[in-house]
């Protein structure tokens, strides 16, 4: 019927395609879980991801970040869809390696690629046949079509997904049966992210409550993603069967499909992610209009610890505001952006990435930045790799905290400033920081009268990243969930 | 505040409550149960006040020169503290009554009950039945120095400054100056209390120990007040020998 090859990819994208009705349901969620566990049992996704990826750390800026890039690409305006499909190749492209077993990945791989939109567009079938409602065929060929032209957007020759749906099924199969692997990227995202899923920026505030509601929720959506997995998967990859555990995944599916009877604009994937990772100093109007029911949620956190009889004890973080962290704080929180207790190029790549992604740098300010932080690294490493690994610890950071604004860090600032004053009119401007802080100057740039200059830019970054200063623009930026 | 304030109900009523040792002493049990005992004084002054229509209440509980008791009590007092907070704390939540800690600023309180003081004034921030200030960890001259540096912080210039002015440098500075003092047990004297804001307020010295003070000693306390004369350092309607220019 719609054939990708013939059909211009004006018509598969836009407001009316198949995927924008899936975008808002609730129940993509529950599908995008599932697809993102698919994909980590790719070997070189699963390495890829294991290396480079900041999601345990700050799922939720991550989760943001994708959503924007998926609506960019399925996005009626192509202009839009070609920027950022270059975008995503030269993000791609700074991502390749070797694993653990010297096995090469490479992020750029057209079969890498390939699977990623195809677990993309599996797991929204499935989520249509586990909540009770399949596809009809014409409307699964429409939605194959458009995930292909997805593919395609992106440069990659459209052969790398099979043509017809048939030949699809027969290559998933293939690939689930003979590719898929039980990945260490697959266990920490069903084991660990889940259970110690850190509180989305808005909710920061509460710890209790996120923990609470975290105990209950975090295992239950990993059984559920279990339990939606392929069978001769779970069977090879030694996942648990757990009784009972199907039931609860039909019924998540279920619940989550009758949320569609919702009135229209209650549900909108995009702004739920941008509520939730709005950072609670913003002064995003939004933020007023539920700083009432965040006031209400943090006495009932407030209740909840004054009446548990074993309270949870928090580190006595900052001690009352204290400006300035301690080498160990700063170096978790901070720079090991990754979660694997070292500091190496990944984390500094990653810093790089959501700065770029922020301000959605181009050519070639990106490789400028990029650059900047490389050159950062090679310093660091230099400065306190003592004992030649390759990275650095977090002891090895902490012995050496006090000479650590060296040339490279201050030309990261540099570079970052002139990223930043998109105009180059050698000051920010109100629209500039907000583009990389989300806020506006208000309260975090003292006595910038609508501007901020190249000086006080690099001081402030400079007292954040050397000095450790905690920062009501840089900490949301980089510490965010 | 002028003559009509006479006879009328205090708005805002303070306690140092003093006594708790000698109680004990008196009893040959140690300091600690002392302090115990109070926890009953503490709740039911509490609930007098909001219901004698007492706006805003103040309790001594622990001033900055406390912590040169021997440590073993300040331990305690810590830990009964805690105690006490937490046990109330649904309760007077649920009378309405706002409260918040005046002072908390030593790094030797626990970090424990710093979270608690925080938690409680959080949960009770919406509150406005009786405001409920506790001074812990409080010393009066403190709070004016810290008012002082905060003023030179906000770079007024010195002609600036009047009473107002410096008031509104004060912790809470919200809280209305305090009408009515009552120090149990006999012992007449300020301890470094409120300095600022007992500036006018009438002074009771009730003979009973905290531990035995009650409602009914309270409402008298109220009604002693009610029937003095509040000049407020104005000139009273008769004077005598006051020179007349």
């Amino acid at each position: 019927m719609t054939d990708p090859t013939t059909a211009g990819p004006e018509s598969l994208f836009g407001p009316d395609s198949q995927f924008h009705r899936f975008f808002d349901d609730p129940r993509w969620a529950l599908a995008m879980v599932r697809a993102t566990v698919l994909e980590a049992a790719h070997p070189q996704i699963g390495a890829a991801l294991i290396d480079s990826s900041t999601f345990v750390t700050h799922p939720w800026r991550r989760l943001r970040n994708t959503l924007v890039s998926l609506q960019r690409m399925f996005g009626a305006d192509e202009a839009t869809r070609q920027r950022e499909a270059a975008r995503l190749n030269r993000l791609h492209a700074r991502l390749s390696g070797t694993d653990e077993q010297d096995r090469p990945y490479d992020a750029m791989d057209p079969q890498v690629r390939a699977w990623v939109v195809a677990t993309l567009f599996e797991s929204s079938v499935t989520m249509c046949r586990l909540s009770g409602q399949p596809l009809d065929r014409a409307t699964m060929e429409r939605l194959y079509a458009e995930f292909r032209a997805f593919l395609a957007a992106m440069g990659d020759r459209a052969g790398h997904l099979p043509p017809t749906l048939p030949e699809f099924w027969s290559y998933y199969d293939r690939m689930v049966a003979e590719e898929l692997e039980g990945t260490e990227a697959l266990r920490i995202i069903l084991y660990r992210l889940f259970d110690h899923l850190p509180a989305p920026p808005l909710l920061g505030g509460l710890p209790t409550v996120w923990a609470a509601g975290r105990a209950l929720a975090g295992p239950a959506i990993g059984t559920i993603t279990v339990a939606s997995l392929p069978e001769p998967f779970r069977r090879r990859a030694g996942l648990p069967e757990i009784p009972g555990a199907q039931t609860l995944m039909h019924s998540a599916y279920l619940a989550a499909g009758l949320a569609r009877f919702l009135p229209d604009g209650w549900l909108r994937t995009d702004q739920l992610a941008g509520l939730l990772t709005l950072s609670p100093d913003s002064d995003d109007p939004r933020l007023a209009t539920i700083t009432a029911l965040r006031a209400r949620m943090k006495r009932a956190g407030a209740l909840v610890r004054l009446v548990a009889p074993f309270p949870v004890q928090r580190s006595p973080e900052g001690a009352g505001g204290e400006p300035r962290r301690s080498a160990e704080e700063f170096f978790s929180e901070v720079l090991d952006q990754t979660g694997d207790g070292y500091l190496s190029w990944p984390d500094l790549a990653g810093m790089a990435r959501e700065l770029c992604t922020r301000l959605d740098l181009d050519e070639p300010a990106e490789t400028r930045l990029y650059t900047a932080f490389a050159d950062w690294w090679r310093e660091l490493q230099t400065a306190l790799d003592t004992d030649g690994d390759g990275r650095v610890s977090k002891d090895e950071y902490a012995v050496a905290v006090p000479s650590l604004a060296g040339p490279a860090l201050i030309r990261v600032a540099e570079v970052l400033f002139d990223a930043t004053d998109a105009d180059g009119d050698q000051s920010i401007d109100a629209g500039e920081y907000r583009a990389l802080f989300r806020t506006g100057f208000h309260r975090t740039v003292a006595g910038a009268e609508g501007r901020y200059s190249r000086s006080a830019f690099v001081q402030d970054f400079l007292a954040f990243m050397a000095g450790r200063r905690y920062s009501t623009a840089y900490d949301p930026l980089l510490t965010g969930a | 505040m002028s003559a009509a304030s006479l006879r009328t109900r205090p708005c805002h009523v303070a306690c140092v409550m003093d006594g708790n040792g000698r109680w004990a002493q008196r009893r040959s049990l140690p300091r600690t149960s002392g302090h115990r005992a109070a926890e009953t004084t503490v709740i039911d002054v509490i609930e007098a006040a909001r219901t004698a229509g007492v706006k805003w209440l103040s309790l001594y509980a622990f001033s900055t020169e406390n912590w040169q008791r021997p440590t073993t009590e300040v331990d305690f007092l810590m830990h009964l503290v805690r105690r006490v907070v937490r046990k109330h704390a649904p309760l007077l939540h649920a009378r309405g009554i706002r409260c918040r800690f005046l002072g908390v600023t030593d790094p030797r309180i626990p970090a424990a009950l710093a979270r608690d003081f925080a938690d409680l004034t959080t949960l009770t921030d919406a509150n406005r039945g009786m405001t409920l200030t506790v001074a812990f960890d409080h010393g009066g001259r403190q709070d004016i120095v810290e008012a002082a540096r905060s003023l030179i912080r906000s770079g007024v210039p010195a002609d600036a400054v009047d009473e107002r002015h410096f008031a509104s440098h004060l912790p809470f500075p919200d809280t209305p100056d305090v009408d009515l003092v009552i120090r149990t047990s006999g012992e007449q004297r300020i301890s470094n209390f409120m300095l600022w804001q007992v500036a006018y307020a009438e002074w009771m010295f009730p003979p009973v120990l905290w531990p035995d003070f009650r409602a009914p000693h309270f409402l008298e306390c109220l009604r002693t007040y009610q029937q003095r004369d509040r000049r407020f350092g104005g000139v009273p309607p008769h004077v005598n020998g006051d020179p007349r220019p």
